[in-house]
């Protein structure tokens, strides 16, 4: 398990050199769900997805986070390389509370772009996943770099599935169901939540992975400020501030469970979905596998009966 | 005829890379592309792969085709990795001699470009190579997949024909290929993506004439349909030498693509009837369907039924 990361690194090293991608897979056949999620920046799986990683990985599923961005400028006050390692390091914290897998590209932030480079990487972290599932972000998100992940994994979406793209990685005989993460665009289109999943269970891990996410979400990220970030040896200053983040994220993650209320109440019964506080949302891309509902309940096995 | 089109097009292609002085930038004003001579209709159709026109807009082809007119059919990529066995030049070279075969069939004009399969990409080059191809067609239609369709060349072949559609117009675009007085119309061929926006069916033709032309160049399209593509495996194709075994694959590929076309008259019955009046459209067996894209010049009814000669009057 703890090899993995340096497999893929040296995978991705290697690639060049055309190495044997078949001896260097680890994919285990436990018949355990493989899931793969992309955000732009080491924070965003987390955000849109760690609720749900969560509870997969609490019934021994495999779930990976892949950051495309290294966040090296997610920052009021420090960037470059410094950040990046930070940043690096606190998604590695959030893989350890949520038993997840982490995997930051080193892309600059807010330098992701469409090319074909780019999508051979993806294509390639899909397959070697060997994933089942895939989540990104919708192309129409407000940041440039998430709007390119969407694209990027659209684009993959039914390229891994093509024996002769990159015909170094093994390609997938089976095409994964790809699904986007919530967010709050209405435009061309807004986000339908095709599955809604309530992370009441596990609300209190996402929280602390928040917590772990001390540049982004206690000291403001990009678009935070010195006024944000207390004295540290002010112990009471500094649990206020805690307090501050914790209850902004109770705020965001109660949101999705109010706007989804329809579908939960639909899903899970009138009265175990009104009783929801929290949920993670998400959309199925018509690009992959489309799966029906007895699909979606083996991918979410954690979804509450009817 | 096709020969010396292509001629024009590398010369054309060629121009880009040689020194500016020996390009026509030299005249100061570009020239706009002389008038066809001889008052047929002239429809140029992109598709990703050596075989999506042939699916999408085969049988009008064929319509369009046998009353004189004129039509081309591009494939963008190459289809170079569109093979479960085989793929690079060998693949591309079948699948550029597997279109020959279907614009025989159809009585068309065919090109293949020479980028690889799966690896399409929105850039100024391809731009211009789609701009170029409109305008030294003369083009009165064009047509290409939605920007949505499923398959990232598909969606981009999309994006650089409307990337296409105003500027062919533009004098100093590609000022090297004389530009198009009047915008052509441009349409989107069908496909059943949801989002952001459904496909609709403001013009569907009959192609129960055409069918069998279609279905002919669907068995023409030997390594995508017979042999089953990308997505296809040892276990479809039965020994060549086994003529039962044979036919029965190649039943089975018929059988197919009769329900996929005639799947399309299913699904936009409704338009057919307004083309064809109820008692007509409800007879119909296969059809195609176009989007009239926003970009181009945007067809009155009228002139509709004048660049798809083959509809009835109303």
């Amino acid at each position: 398990m703890n090899s993995r990361p340096a497999i893929l690194a040296l995978l991705l090293a290697a690639s060049c050199a055309s190495p044997d991608p078949v001896a260097l897979m680890d994919a285990p056949q436990d018949g355990k769900l493989r899931i793969i999620v992309f955000g732009a920046h080491p924070d965003d799986c987390e955000w849109t997805a760690g609720g749900s990683a969560a509870q997969w990985s609490a019934l021994g599923h495999h779930v990976k986070f892949v950051s495309c961005t290294n966040g090296d400028i997610g920052h009021w006050g420090m960037a470059g390389g410094p950040l990046a390692k930070r940043r690096a390091a606190e998604v590695q914290k959030c893989a350890a509370i949520l038993g997840t897998t982490s995997q930051v590209l080193d892309i600059h932030d807010g330098e992701l772009m469409v090319t074909m480079e780019n999508r051979r990487t993806i294509c390639r972290l899909i397959r070697e996943w060997k994933a089942d599932l895939v989540i990104s972000h919708r192309p129409n998100d407000y940041h440039p770099d998430h709007r390119y992940v969407g694209v990027l994994v659209m684009d993959a979406a039914y390229m891994v599935t093509v024996p002769f793209f990159c015909p170094d990685t093994p390609h997938l005989a089976k095409n994964p169901v790809f699904l986007y993460s919530e967010d709050e665009f209405r435009r061309p289109n807004p986000f339908t939540a095709d599955v809604a999943v309530p992370i009441d269970e596990v609300i209190e891990k996402k929280l602390a992975a928040m917590a772990a996410l001390e540049s982004q979400f206690y000291e403001g990220g990009c678009n935070g400020g010195p006024q944000l970030v207390p004295d540290p040896n002010d112990p009471a200053a500094v649990a206020a501030r805690k307090k501050q983040v914790r209850e902004e994220f109770i705020g965001y993650f109660s949101e999705p469970a109010n706007r989804f209320r329809a579908v939960l109440e639909g899903s899970y019964g009138k009265d175990p979905g009104s009783k929801v506080r929290f949920a993670e949302g998400f959309e199925i891309c018509e690009y992959g596998r489309r799966p029906g509902p007895e699909e979606i309940r083996k991918l979410f096995p954690f979804l509450p009966a009817k | 005829m096709r020969h010396i089109r292509l001629g024009l097009i590398l010369i054309g292609l060629a121009g880009c890379s040689s020194a500016p002085g020996a390009t026509p930038m030299s005249s100061p004003t570009p020239m706009p592309a002389p008038a066809p001579g001889d008052g047929k209709l002239r429809i140029i159709a992109f598709g990703a792969h050596p075989d999506d026109c042939e699916l999408r807009e085969g049988g009008c082809a064929a319509k369009w085709a046998a009353l004189g007119h004129h039509v081309k059919f591009v494939s963008v990529t190459n289809g170079d990795i569109g093979h479960w066995a085989m793929a690079g030049g060998p693949l591309a070279k079948r699948r550029a001699a597997e279109v020959g075969v279907t614009s025989r069939i159809l009585g068309i004009d065919h090109d293949v470009l020479d980028i690889h399969d799966g690896e399409l990409m929105v850039t100024m080059e391809n731009r211009r190579s789609i701009c170029r191809l409109i305008r030294e067609y003369q083009a009165d239609v064009v047509i290409s997949h939605r920007p949505n369709d499923y398959h990232p060349d598909h969606r981009y072949v999309g994006v650089l024909v409307m990337d296409a559609a105003y500027m062919v117009t533009v004098p100093f675009f590609c000022p090297d290929v004389p530009y198009l007085t009047k915008n052509p119309v441009f349409l989107f061929s069908e496909d059943g993506f949801q989002r952001p926006n459904p496909f609709t069916a403001d013009i569907a033709v009959s192609i129960d004439d055409t069918i069998e032309k279609k279905l002919e160049a669907v068995e023409a399209l030997h390594s995508q349909f017979f042999e089953g593509g990308a997505n296809g495996h040892a276990g479809l194709v039965p020994d060549m030498g086994d003529a039962d075994k044979v036919a029965a694959r190649k039943k089975e590929v018929r059988d197919l693509f009769s329900k996929r076309f005639a799947s399309t008259a299913n699904k936009f019955r409704a338009s057919l009837e307004g083309y064809y009046g109820k008692e007509a459209a409800a007879k119909v067996g296969f059809a195609e369907a176009f989007e009239v894209c926003e970009y181009g010049r945007k067809p009155s009814a009228e002139e509709i039924r004048r660049l798809f000669p083959f509809l009835p009057a109303k």
